[in-house]
């Protein structure tokens, strides 16, 4: 009942980690404090034996790989004195016989073996000529141990005391210690041994410790890579010897082992521990074996990985010839990817997709100018989609996004859309995307475009793009039936517009082209985009029009040309019409107007006058809220001043239609207002040779009309408000110098604002009224103190 | 000194030998009846035995009557179960005195020439075959008698033939391994050298080793019977491997025998004993399960000049070994399916299971696992070899 062991509270796996290896620990401290006495006081066997109980600690089975590397770092760290130990004594010609014979008596293989080597170690630092033998046979002696984690720990002092004594002697040299040949034999050999231990841990124990067990082998893989490391600090491997032994020795073990972790791990450690000059005369064989690794091995890591290591080679190296001309580096990827495809059926399309990136990445940093390299990755990516038999590449998949990199790649790299427009295989690889896939893409490229603030200088190109982006320019097949979030669409939209304004040519036939071309593309968007879209071509077409009325003295059909333009606009604007909109095409065709009227090319009173009427159908039939009515007429009229095109015979219909339909407003202050704004025709408004009208008396018709709309109105709020923006409207007129103005009617329209005021409600729009009349008045107060020099009088005046 | 003390009471002469040439004649080790190490001189087969008798008599200037002495040469074997006979297959006699009286100190010169001596000295648990001089003065009531061992040792010559033992064992499906040993007959100091390939293994190995094991039969006709003992005795156990190999593998054995206590090869000595040796192959898996497989050799003593003109002329500098692994061993494809060639390989033995064969290896498995019975050179403290 009292046992310690039931009371005692149990030990987490760690905990009796650390106490396992604590008491190992203490056992190597004791025999190693004894065995450097022993070998102190000449005791050799004593030594010996103190040696082979402290590696009798190696035979545990119970610790996990950190805490036995803990003990064997604890050993391996006391052997050195008995190495040095034995050193001493050899090179003071105290010759131990057979020494490598008597510690082989051991009856336990682990601790034989460790002494073995150390005193294998020692036989060949004192006496050279034993050493390929030596080494041949350490390393073929520890195929005792097959424990894979005793055997790796093994192997790896093996191959960490023979570090500074592997023969590396040019290979046919005469040396009896033997050549580099020998060494790199030595190596292989146990690289191969220590491998097959690694990859057979996989295989023992329970299925259920599987995960425990990758992270066991993750931890130890740096053991097996230091054969590596090893085979690549030789410095009489040359590259004729490590294509012809080096290279394929680790090759056939990585093959042949068919364990997926050690294939990818082993292949990351040729690429990074071999001089990249050896890997790119030997591409073709790395590459082959990249084909014959497991499925489960991420190939296509491994390949990257290489690709670019050579990349960044390559432009290291620029300045001292870079990659060699003999080697078709993009070529050999070329064929090896389509081979490693070919060959791994069971490959996730997407990671076929990344090989093609890192090739065009290959392409892009070693052959930044070979624009075919990159065609010919999206042709073999087409080629891959066609034998899946993919139809479409879904946005949320990862071989969209893989895709979607590669599409990228060209169009980050050359930052120029037109060089990627020369891909031949660029826009039958976008079509694999689904429409989402499609549309990224599409705004990616537009963004490109605006950024870089590329121009598109042909029809075809502008024809090429705009398919490209297809899927912001119209309704695709494959779209989905809810609507979008209109404020993404309106950003969308939003992009393509700003595109049009870069498909431009400096020819302005060419120009015209591009218009009609994008034009033809753009009215196909149906109601919702041609609102965003159409007016910056209408206006492009504007822009067109002013650049032939420049180049008139160059081109004698310029009118014709013009007019075409204007019917183009015209036929544009319409489109928008029959879209069920108002007031854009209402300003695009008043815009139209004003150009018109300053460009002046032949028969273009015609057009104006078209333009304006058409303005004007607008206005009456589709526009029937009154404050747009009102908003449309102010825009009309501003229209109207400026122009200068119409002869008096169109003119005079305009103004009497203008103010006629401004009476004709449903509400009261509408009206007035709509008259007052009138006035203005009278006034400024020009005639056909461009001078300013000043009808004195129209104007002041217009402005008692108005007058007597707001005497009408019945909120006398309203009323108040109108009498005094009517007065500004009097006061503009009378200082403009129009003398049907007088100051008895500005007097009289002051005092009628004094009388009313006051009886107005106290509030805020109350007080906005008084402090826009004041103002009013405040101005005049100023102009009567100090009138300007050429001005009006203002004498008579009442305030 | 032991005799003295024993037959001193009343004695009045010491008898004493000295063998000719006693500086410069080899002496080698011999265990005696209780285990503890005597050393002796050595002699071969047909070298002839000489010294002289010195005999002193206790008190001087007393004489000494006696009916005559003798010095005999005898080779004998012992049963240690049958005290009463010795069984003596060579016997001289030689006189040195006739009946008389001594007066002073005496010796005598004797001679045994070219003796024949056949077999060689050893001592094992139920039988010790013995050489030794027996001086004798006879006496009217009491002899004084005298004996002095010495160790013989038979030397062979080189084997004519000496095939490598290669066979293929297993379980079947579950385990097929080849082993090989360099020879089948092997000199005490010589190496064995070996590999064993594994063709086939479902079963998870722990660990592998190989045990030298003597066996000593000894009775009327050497067969078992009801008047004879058969005794194992595990000299040496030597792990070869740790830990579980894959089909494919291929594992280096190499023991070196010089270390351990080995005699040669004894058959049918006389009629009366036998001591054979064999490899016993272990395997033990991980439920402690193990299968092994026992392989005779023949032991040989080799002689001493050869070796050491050998050793010279192979190793010019110092310590070369000469057993070091060559660079032409055979190795195995690993990727070659080796379980085709099994199944068309009808030799296959069967390895035995322990539990199989209970009376066969009830010796050997006190030896194996009693830490005590093996020793090596280097693991002299026990601790060293328990698991």
């Amino acid at each position: 009942m009292f046992r310690s062991s039931t009371m005692a509270p149990q030990m987490s796996p760690q905990e009796e980690q650390e106490k396992m290896l604590d008491e190992a620990l203490g056992i190597v401290k004791t025999q190693a404090f004894q065995m450097k006495r022993a070998l102190d006081s000449g005791k050799l066997m004593d030594g010996l034996k103190n040696a082979s109980t402290m590696l009798g600690e190696l035979r545990t089975s119970l610790l996990s790989p950190k805490s036995y590397y803990e003990l064997y770092m604890a050993i391996t760290d006391e052997l050195r004195h008995l190495e040095l130990h034995l050193f001493d004594e050899f090179q003071k010609g105290r010759k131990v016989t057979d020494l490598y014979e008597l510690v082989q008596y051991a009856g336990n293989i682990v601790p034989r073996l460790y002494l073995l080597i150390t005193v294998g170690l020692v036989y060949i630092k004192t006496n050279s000529c034993l050493k390929r033998d030596l080494l041949r046979d350490l390393v073929e002696m520890c195929r005792g141990v097959q424990h894979p984690l005793r055997g790796l720990f093994l192997r790896n002092y093996l191959l960490q005391v023979t570090r500074n004594i592997l023969p590396d002697n040019p290979e046919g040299a005469e040396e009896s210690e033997g050549t580099v040949r020998d060494a790199v034999d030595f190596v292989l050999m146990n690289f191969a041994e220590m491998n097959k231990l690694w990859v057979r841990m996989q295989h023992q124990g329970h299925s259920r410790d599987k995960e425990r067990r990758e992270r066991e082998r993750e931890e130890l893989k740096i053991l097996v890579g230091t054969n590596l490391v090893r085979l690549s600090q030789l410095e009489n491997v040359n590259l004729d010897l490590y294509r012809k032994l080096v290279l394929p020795g680790i090759l056939e073990q990585v093959v042949s082992c068919r364990d997926a972790i050690a294939q990818e791990y082993l292949m990351e450690c040729i690429i990074q521990v071999f001089p990249d000059e050896f890997h790119l005369q030997t591409l073709n064989a790395f590459l082959e074996s990249c084909a014959q690794l497991q499925p489960g091995v991420n190939v296509k890591n491994v390949i990257i990985s290489l690709v670019d290591r050579l990349a960044t080679f390559s432009q290291r190296t620029e300045s001292s010839g870079g990659i060699p001309n003999d080697v078709k580096l993009f070529d050999i990827f070329s064929e090896q990817v389509a081979s490693v495809i070919q060959s791994r059926q069971d490959m996730p399309p997407e990671d076929m997709v990344s090989l093609e990136v890192s090739l065009v990445n290959l392409a892009h940093k070693c052959y930044a100018d070979r624009v075919d390299y990159v065609d010919k990755v999206l042709g073999s990516t087409l080629h891959i989609f066609e034998k899946l038999n993919v139809e479409r590449v879904s946005y949320e998949s990862a071989v969209s996004r893989e895709l979607m990199r590669l599409m990228k790649i060209p169009v980050d790299q050359y930052n120029n859309i037109i060089t990627v427009l020369k891909l031949q295989q660029y826009a039958p690889l976008l079509e694999y995307f689904d429409y989402r896939g499609r549309k990224s893409l599409a705004a990616y490229v537009i963004v490109n475009i605006l950024e870089n603030d590329t121009l598109i200088p042909t029809p075809e190109q502008v024809d090429t793009i705009l398919t490209m982006v297809a899927s912001l320019i119209s309704d695709q097949p494959d779209q989905p039936h809810e609507e979008e979030d209109p404020e993404d669409f309106a950003e969308e939209q939003g992009l393509v517009g700003r595109l049009i304004h870069h498909l431009k040519s400096d020819v302005p036939d060419q120009q015209y082209l591009i218009l009609s071309a994008a034009r033809k593309h753009l009215g196909a968007g149906g109601n919702r985009r041609i609102k965003f879209t159409l007016p910056p071509i209408v206006f492009q077409a504007y822009q067109l029009a002013y650049k032939y009325k420049s180049l008139k003295d160059q081109d004698d059909m310029w009118e014709k040309k013009c007019q075409k333009i204007f019917k183009f606009c015209h036929q544009t604007i319409s489109a928008l019409m029959k879209a069920e909109l108002a007031e854009l095409p209402l300003r695009l065709f008043l815009q139209g107007a004003l150009a018109v009227g300053r460009i002046q090319f032949e028969d273009y009173e015609t057009v104006a006058y078209e333009f304006i009427s058409q303005a004007f159908s607008i206005y009456e039939d589709e526009i029937s809220d009154s404050k747009a009515q009102l908003a449309a007429m102010t825009l009309m009229v501003g229209t109207f001043e400026q122009l200068a095109c119409l002869s008096e015979e169109n003119a005079e219909p305009v103004r009497t239609q203008c103010t006629l339909a401004a009476s004709k407003l449903l509400k009261k202050p509408d009206q007035c207002r709509g008259v007052a704004t009138c006035c203005h025709l009278f006034w400024s408004g020009k005639t056909i040779t461009g001078e300013e009208r000043h009808d004195g008396k129209r104007v002041l018709d217009c402005l008692k009309k108005g007058v007597r709309i707001a005497n009408q109105c019945m909120d006398s709020s309203v009323q108040v408000q109108l009498f005094v923006e009517l007065l500004n409207h009097y006061l503009y007129f009378y200082e403009k110098g129009n003398d049907q103005v007088t100051v008895q009617m500005l007097n009289h329209l002051i005092s009628k604002i004094h009388e009313e005021l006051p009886n107005l409600e106290t509030n805020e729009e109350t007080e906005q009224i008084s402090k826009h009349f004041s103002n009013t008045l405040e101005h005049l107060r100023n102009r009567m103190e100090s009138p300007e020099a050429d001005g009006v009088s203002y004498e008579g005046l009442v305030l | 000194m032991f005799q003295q003390s024993l037959f001193g009471f009343g004695q009045s002469a010491d008898i004493d030998v000295v063998l000719d040439g006693v500086e410069n004649r080899k002496s080698a080790d011999i265990k005696t009846e209780e285990g503890k190490k005597e050393r002796h001189l050595l002699y071969y087969d047909g070298e002839t035995v000489s010294g002289k008798v010195n005999i002193t008599l206790k008190k001087p200037g007393s004489k000494l009557e006696h009916q005559g002495i003798k010095i005999e040469f005898i080779g004998q074997i012992d049963l240690f179960y049958d005290r009463g006979n010795h069984h003596e297959f060579t016997s001289l006699v030689k006189d040195l005195a006739r009946p008389g009286e001594l007066m002073q100190n005496t010796a005598y010169g004797f001679e045994f020439l070219n003796v024949e001596k056949p077999f060689e000295s050893y001592t094992g648990s139920n039988v010790r075959l013995r050489y030794f001089l027996r001086v004798t003065i006879v006496r009217r009531i009491s002899d004084i008698v005298k004996e002095v061992d010495i160790v013989v040792h038979t030397l062979s010559s080189y084997p004519d033939t000496n095939n490598s033992i290669k066979m293929e064992v297993g379980i079947e499906d579950c385990l097929h391994i080849e082993f090989e040993y360099n020879k089948s007959k092997y000199h005490l100091k010589d190496v064995i050298v070996g590999k064993i390939y594994f063709l086939l293994v479902r079963i998870k190995i722990k660990h592998m080793e190989i045990a030298i094991i003597k066996r000593e039969t000894t009775g009327s006709g050497v067969s078992i019977g009801p008047n004879s003992y058969l005794e194992n005795e595990t000299i040496a156990k030597y792990e070869i491997m740790d830990g579980a190999p894959v089909k494919g593998e291929s594992i280096p054995i190499r023991v070196f025998l010089a270390g351990y206590d080995l005699t040669p090869t004894m058959r049918d000595i006389n009629k009366k004993f036998s001591v054979r040796y064999y490899l016993n192959l272990v395997l033990m898996d991980d439920e402690d399960r193990r299968y092994f497989k026992q392989q005779e050799i023949t032991l040989w003593r080799k002689g001493e000049k050869s070796r050491k003109g050998g050793g010279t002329a192979q190793s010019p500098t110092m310590n070369m070994p000469s057993h070091l692994v060559s660079g032409d061993h055979i190795r195995r494809d690993p990727n070659v399916d080796s379980d085709a060639d099994t199944t068309n390989a009808p030799s296959v033995e069967s390895m035995k299971r322990e539990i199989d064969s209970p009376s066969e290896v009830r010796s050997s498995d006190a030896g194996l696992d009693g830490s005590s019975a093996v020793q090596s050179p280097l693991e002299a403290n026990p601790p060293l070899l328990s698991d």
